[in-house]
């Protein structure tokens, strides 16, 4: 024992369950870093943009009122933001637009964070080479954890100067970045315990993002069905609520948020102590012996199904709060010609507005479908570099053959998916007295369709030909977002709005609606893909 | 030997990755119905020579015929009569092993479905779990059932039993030798010297993008040094009078261990009878010492080898 002792001591200056944890975290920041990154700039921004375009587009207390009215009536809107508490002012209505929406993706991100560094690490079997080392049983688990709590308190700082900066108050600002920073907390606790439940990183993540989903849309009921005030107690993202930023501004609420993190992270502890290592303590379940019938289509299938079916629901959700918003907003823009000027420039009557709006929201639509199937594609090249491809392409699979299989799932899916929303989004709209048929919005939602394909394409010319340059594949889609949202506000001239496929679209209420742009993105579309076929034929296959 | 019985033949293939030469000018000839082993250390070349007969990466330069075709031309044709097993075998999440197994069977146009299922009971698999919970010899034991139950007639194996057992490397050895019998034949990179030992009608051996050696085994032991040791009664006083004998080494007690040419054994033998030899042994260069002579750079006759 007195060896042994001795033995630590030279090993290490500790020899708590700590050892080798800050190390282990250094290292683990320097590899995630590029990956938070992003969470941390895009809900801070959510944040930001609520303050900056609140005072442009809402610049009277008229519109304001306005506003507060359309909102306050439509449950739809708080099923998904939230309870509008003061939309009257700059920081009370970023506490509704940013408030659950930011809480969401904070949780989110912890999960995604808490669970690479756990379960994935594991799978991918980098987790035993640093289980060797000379660290804790614990270490990994903390630090995955501690990875999570940086990422939190860089996105309570980062949200609270960037939304400061932009004009929010100072005190409003800190509580809802801290929300944040505490929904982050107790979801990386969550996925701490899920990741040693599961016996797969995609189990793990399944269950702590249901446990999310479920809390966000218990929340959401409870709000829009006007439930009891302590009915929200009954999901954490609703403590999250009752911090009331910019209207009482208490912080109190966040202290159970951050005991039931560290409940979480003491359990998630106590439970990896007792499983074994690369198992979860929910057995997997095994799978058919046999699949005489399983081609190239349904492994096609079988790859993507997954993430496919989640995007759909995300879709058909996405129509559904837009409709909602299509009919409620109609109201606001008729009494505010500047909103009507960004959403829908040119409309003379307020059902054309509203419809130009129906346009413009299913070029968002568009924006977001396209992030599907480029995902589709990137994920071909993920297989490609996991040495799943060669096996396939040794057998007698031609590579046209195999590149055609996903490019048929992301071509099918994107135009599912536009479908689903427009449809959706149709019958949300027809139910109420905007003015808007059904059959126009899912019509406009199908001329839409050539327009994502176009964007999809880049991925699929890249991830054929030129995989290093696969980048441009998200690029373009940025470009076409910050085109189609911003560049009308900019006044931007034409040729520079153009370059976005969503500015070929046609409205299809339009007196003498422009087919011909639509065949025209057919042909673009046809050439980016035909470079990626006829690339991918060309390229070394690794 | 005509063409037809060649099943491959690589003339000067040269493979460059940027400025990087992976393959100089690799030439290598595997006959209709033998076991050819493939050996040469990590990085010589190996994978990257398979990868141009599978058709997955694009020849820099040279010539590669592989039953008679194009491997990067007439993929389909030629994968249809061939099946190959990774050295890494990485299995796709959500699919059971069985499932991968019936996949890639049908992808190559069909497989025996008696013969799988008895090669799943020969080699213990669990084809109900799914890619991910898969040990790696497990993972190896998929592709290679999946390889197996096909009747293609010809099997590129890179180094397929990596992370096997030894109860699995003798079953897979007497599949290859069943796959040998029914005159199929099968390209065998491998780590494992006693499988090739064991299997291999001829051996090439790859060094540097290049072909060092090739030969049946007896070929390729012929061409290497025989070790001689024996104890001298009267050793020499200096080594250097007996040049028959390269890197000789003496013990204190009289122990000579050296080298000798393959056909200077008996010249060797001679120079020794004058210091009275006893327990002597003559033998030929194990597998190890000839795979360890080419693995190494000083491949250029000093023998550095043999001097620890």
């Amino acid at each position: 024992m007195g060896r042994h002792t001795a033995a630590s001591s030279r090993l290490g200056r500790s020899t708590g369950i700590f050892t080798g944890t800050r190390t282990l975290l250094t290292v683990a920041l320097h590899q995630d870093r590029t990956k938070i990154a992003p969470w941390v700039g895009l809900i801070s921004v959510l944040s930001a943009t609520s303050i900056l375009a609140y005072r442009w587009i809402f610049p009277e207390l008229a519109d304001r009122k306005t506003l507060a009215m359309a909102i306050g009536t439509n449950p739809a809107m708080q099923l998904v933001f939230g309870p509008p508490r003061d939309l009257l002012t700059n920081d009370g209505f970023n506490a509704w637009r940013a408030g659950a929406l930011g809480a969401f993706f904070a949780g989110l991100m912890a999960i995604i964070i808490v669970v690479r560094n756990t379960r994935a690490d594991e799978d991918s079997g980098r987790a035993e080479l640093i289980a060797s080392g000379v660290i804790t049983r614990e270490a990994r688990l903390l630090v995955a954890v501690l990875m999570a709590t940086v990422a939190a308190v860089a996105l309570a700082v980062v949200c609270f100067m960037l939304t400061w900066v932009s004009g929010g108050e100072a005190r409003p600002t800190a509580v809802l970045s801290l929300t944040f920073a505490a929904s982050a907390l107790m979801y990386a606790g969550v996925a701490a315990v899920a990741a040693q439940l599961g016996s797969d990183a995609r189990t793990a993540s399944s269950i702590a993002i249901a446990i999310l989903g479920v809390s966000y849309v218990a929340r959401g009921y409870l709000d829009s069905t006007g439930a009891e005030e302590w009915t929200r107690w009954l999901t954490p993202l609703g403590w999250l609520e009752q911090t009331y930023p910019a209207t009482q501004n208490t912080l109190w609420p966040l202290i159970p948020a951050v005991l039931l993190a560290i409940g979480l992270v003491a359990l998630a502890l106590v439970l990896q102590r007792r499983r074994d290592f690369g198992l979860g303590l929910i057995p997997a379940r095994p799978g058919p012996a046999t699949a005489p019938g399983l081609r190239l289509g349904g492994l096609a299938v079988q790859v993507h199904r997954g993430s496919v079916i989640t995007w759909m629901i995300g879709l058909a959700f996405l129509g559904l709060v837009y409709g909602n918003l299509v009919t409620s907003v109609g109201d606001v823009f008729a009494s505010n010609p500047a909103m009507g000027a960004i959403i829908a420039s040119g409309a003379a009557t307020p059902e054309g507005l509203s419809f130009g709006f129906v346009a413009t929201v299913l070029h968002l639509v568009g924006i977001v479908t396209a992030i599907m199937g480029a995902q589709i594609l990137m994920r071909v090249y993920a297989e490609e570099t996991d040495d799943r491809v060669e096996p396939v392409l040794a057998t007698a699979t031609s590579r046209p053959a195999y590149l055609g299989s996903n490019v048929l799932i992301a071509v099918a899916s994107t135009a599912l998916g536009m479908l689903a929303a427009g449809t959706v989004m149709g019958v949300v709209a027809a139910t109420s007295d905007a003015g808007i048929a059904f059959g126009d919005v899912v019509r406009q939602a199908i001329v839409t369709i050539p327009a994502v394909w176009v964007l999809v394409g880049v991925s699929v010319a890249t991830v054929g030909a030129e995989p290093s340059r696969r980048i441009a594949g998200w690029l373009v889609i940025v470009a076409t977002f910050g085109i189609t949202l911003l560049g009308p506000t900019f006044k931007l001239p034409d040729w520079m709005l153009g370059i976005s496929p969503l500015y070929h679209v046609p409205n299809v209420q339009a007196a003498s609606p422009a087919w011909v742009s639509l065949a025209g993105l057919g042909a673009v579309a046809c050439v980016l893909y035909a470079v990626g076929f006829t690339g991918f034929r060309r390229r070394d296959i690794h | 030997m005509t063409a037809a019985k060649k099943v491959i033949a690589i003339e000067g293939l040269v493979k460059r990755f940027g400025s990087f030469t992976a393959l100089d000018g690799v030439d290598l000839d595997v006959h209709r119905g033998e076991v050819h082993g493939f050996l040469g250390p990590n990085g010589a070349g190996k994978s990257t020579t398979i990868r141009v007969l599978l058709g997955l990466l694009r020849a820099d330069g040279g010539h590669v015929a592989l039953l008679g075709a194009d491997p990067w031309k007439d993929v389909i044709a030629l994968h249809r009569r061939l099946a190959y097993v990774p050295g890494d075998v990485s299995l796709w999440p959500g699919l059971s092993g069985g499932q991968a197994i019936d996949l890639l069977g049908n992808l190559r146009g069909g497989l025996d479905r008696r013969r799988r299922d008895r090669l799943i009971e020969r080699f213990e698999l669990d084809p109900t779990k799914r890619g991910r919970q898969y040990s790696k010899g497990n993972r190896q034991k998929v592709a290679i059932v999946a390889a197996l139950a096909s009747d293609a007639e010809l099997l590129i194996l890179d180094e397929p039993t990596s992370g096997l057992d030894p109860l699995m490397e003798a079953v897979f050895q007497d599949e290859i030798a069943a796959v040998k019998d029914e005159g199929r034949t099968v390209l065998l990179s491998s780590h494992i010297l006693t499988e090739v030992e064991a299997l291999a009608d001829r051996v090439s051996i790859i060094r540097q993008g290049r072909i060092s050696q090739t030969g049946t085994l007896a070929e390729l032991r012929a061409q290497t040094r025989v070790t001689v040791s024996a104890w001298l009664a009267h050793p020499p006083a200096d080594l250097a009078t007996l040049p028959v004998l390269l890197d000789p080494h003496l013990d204190s007690h009289g122990r000579l261990t050296a080298t000798v040419e393959p056909d200077q054994v008996n010249a060797a033998m001679a120079a020794l009878v004058p210091h009275e030899m006893s327990q002597l042994t003559v033998s030929p260069a194990s597998l190890e010492d000839l795979f360890l002579r080419n693995y190494t750079a000083h491949h250029d006759g000093t023998d550095s080898q043999r001097a620890s």
